[in-house]
């Protein structure tokens, strides 16, 4: 039987929906599922982490591991993983999954593949899909190894509704301190945002907002909807968003319900960063604009105009 | 200090692209330097100009690299090598660390500055394990690099929870984002330049090692089959008076979407 070790998406103490939507695609694939918890204070998430689906729960509870550190937590992870005997190391999508997965597999000696959007077992021989070249097509990859590590893409796998599991807590011993590489300080994104990569909906805004004012006339509909709030590389570029507000191949990857691009042509790198969303709006000046080819729903408008008008119609639709 | 930058041959990913039989047509296609790998080449001669360093590329595979290293010399990179075998051409990344490492050792560098992704497989998994491998400290995704002292480095990465800045005792590896910086046109005072310049081409014989030394025959995974990418149909697409098409759409997208 196959057994998949899932890398526990947490972020500011809260588990993330990764963590679910990973071990339902283990079960669904018959594997055995086991959890690894790594960071600081985090055994009141033991109840969430069996919620989650797995039925072993590898916990490394250090104060040095309050802050990431790639280093520690891949150590973790590849202790868990031998304790284990995992065949399959998942983690869910983040930065600190793309981090830590190569050097998972390096250590290991294990296979390595990133932005897994489908993963398949033929009795021990493991195969995997994933895009390339910014979504333009996708590979399909056969694993020699018997150990793969994976980066799964955002919205790649589905939570089965009620999945459980059990508790079965295994702790792990702290890992040594990288000495080599000592954060000194974590700069806080803005404590209060609705975090891109899980929210149900997602607003961006993009050139066609021109300058601040634009930017903060689409902020108001993504507060509205309670929305994560991005934008596409112009915007960062020119100084109105953070870096970490990018949805694109080279930022965030998101996958809501619905994504509404205000004010983007929709260069492929953007593309590639929200295509996978389920439904799209898009509002742009330009009816030639390549965001139009990818989106359910298109008006060909001045955002200026329009989004008043949409904030409005929602209002009256949601009351 | 010296630096070693990595460079790859990528195929330009604003052209169309079309899978026959498992495969990319390679008809039509043309490759161009992978842009993070443009940002890479850019921190280093920041870096150079800043601070006392010298600076070398290495690009591994890809045929004829001349065109995209000259470009690199032009944007201020002193020293260029070229590996390329025709044994390369199934490497995955672990193969493509090891190469790296190779050259690394030859060459008593300081720090390795690459892309955090090729363009072509956005993969991002090389430059974190060529650290692994020489068995030094790595940050990816960066976005600043200073020079802390003699011995050590700061940079600032993009993170899950925000900015982490982290001190990395050199020899270390980074891995960079297109945010660190801006790469520069060249000048055609550094095209000229460019153009004198030698290339420093080695296989992998004259690397000291074999393809089979780098794990090439034992092969973690290969790509078995390129298929096309599921696109989306383009939807409705309204166009008139503002105030109606958008209450039309809204309309839409509360009763056939249901995402309200």
């Amino acid at each position: 039987m196959a057994k998949v070790l899932i890398v526990a998406d947490i972020k500011q103490g809260v588990l993330k929906g990764s963590t679910a939507e990973l071990s339902s695609k283990a079960k669904a694939i018959g594997a055995e599922t086991a959890v690894v918890a790594i960071g600081s204070n985090i055994e009141s998430l033991i109840p969430d982490l069996v919620n989650a689906g797995s039925d072993t729960q590898y916990i490394a509870d250090d104060p040095s591991l309050e802050l990431f550190s790639a280093g520690p937590y891949a150590s973790c992870v590849v202790d868990a993983a031998k304790q284990f005997g995992a065949n399959l190391i998942w983690f869910g999508f983040s930065e600190s999954g793309k981090a830590a997965a190569p050097r998972v597999a390096a250590q290991l000696d294990a296979a390595c593949a990133t932005e897994i959007t489908d993963v398949t077992l033929d009795g021990d021989q493991i195969e995997v899909v994933r895009p390339a070249i910014a979504n333009k097509v996708m590979q399909r990859i056969k694993v020699n190894t018997d150990q793969l590590v994976a980066v799964v893409r955002a919205g790649a796998f589905e939570a089965t509704e009620g999945i459980t599991g059990t508790e079965n807590v295994v702790k792990l011993s702290a890992p040594e301190t990288d000495l080599k590489a000592v954060i000194k300080e974590l700069i806080s994104d803005a404590s209060g945002e609705i975090d891109l990569a899980d929210a149900d909906v997602v607003v961006s805004v993009g050139r066609g907002a021109k300058d601040q004012a634009g930017v903060d006339l689409v902020k108001e509909l993504a507060n509205d909807l309670q929305a994560g709030f991005g934008a596409s590389r112009a915007m960062i570029d020119g100084g109105f968003m953070a870096h970490n507000k990018q949805v694109g191949q080279t930022g965030k990857i998101v996958a809501p319900t619905l994504y509404m691009a205000i004010g983007i042509s929709g260069a492929i790198q953007h593309l590639a960063g929200m295509n996978g969303s389920k439904v799209i709006l898009a509002v742009n000046k330009d009816p030639e604009a390549p965001i139009f080819n990818v989106a359910d729903y298109g008006i060909v408008g001045d955002l200026f105009e329009v989004v008043p008008i949409l904030r409005e119609e929602i209002k009256k639709v949601r009351a | 200090m010296k630096i070693l930058t990595t460079v790859k041959k990528v195929v330009d990913v604003e052209l169309n692209m079309h899978v026959k039989d498992g495969a990319i047509v390679e008809d039509g296609l043309q490759y161009v330097i992978n842009a993070w790998d443009e940002n890479a080449v850019e921190a280093s001669v920041q870096l150079k100009e800043n601070n006392k360093a010298e600076t070398t590329l290495v690009s591994v595979g890809g045929g004829d690299n001349t065109d995209i290293i000259r470009k690199c010399y032009a944007m201020g990179i002193e020293n260029g090598i070229h590996i390329d075998d025709p044994a390369l051409d199934k490497a995955d990344s672990s193969v493509f660390a090891k190469v790296l490492q190779k050259v690394y050792e030859n060459g008593a560098y300081d720090l390795v500055i690459t892309g955090k992704q090729a363009q072509d497989t956005d993969s991002g998994q090389t430059g974190i394990m060529l650290a692994e491998y020489l068995g030094v400290p790595c940050v990816s995704n960066v976005i600043a690099i200073e020079v802390a002292d003699e011995q050590h480095i700061k940079v600032s990465r993009l993170g899950d929870a925000g900015t982490e800045i982290v001190e990395l005792e050199l020899p270390a590896v980074v891995t960079v984002s297109d945010s660190i910086n801006e790469p520069r046109l060249p000048q055609m005072r550094g095209i000229m330049m460019a153009k004198k310049k030698k290339i420093k081409k080695m296989d992998l014989a004259a690397l000291g090692t074999s393809y089979d030394d780098l794990g090439g025959t034992g092969l973690k995974s290969e790509v078995i089959e390129f298929m096309a990418s599921k696109t989306r149909e383009a939807g409705q697409k309204f166009e008139g008076d503002p105030a109606e098409i958008t209450a039309q759409v809204v309309g839409l997208l509360a009763n056939e979407a249901k995402v309200f």
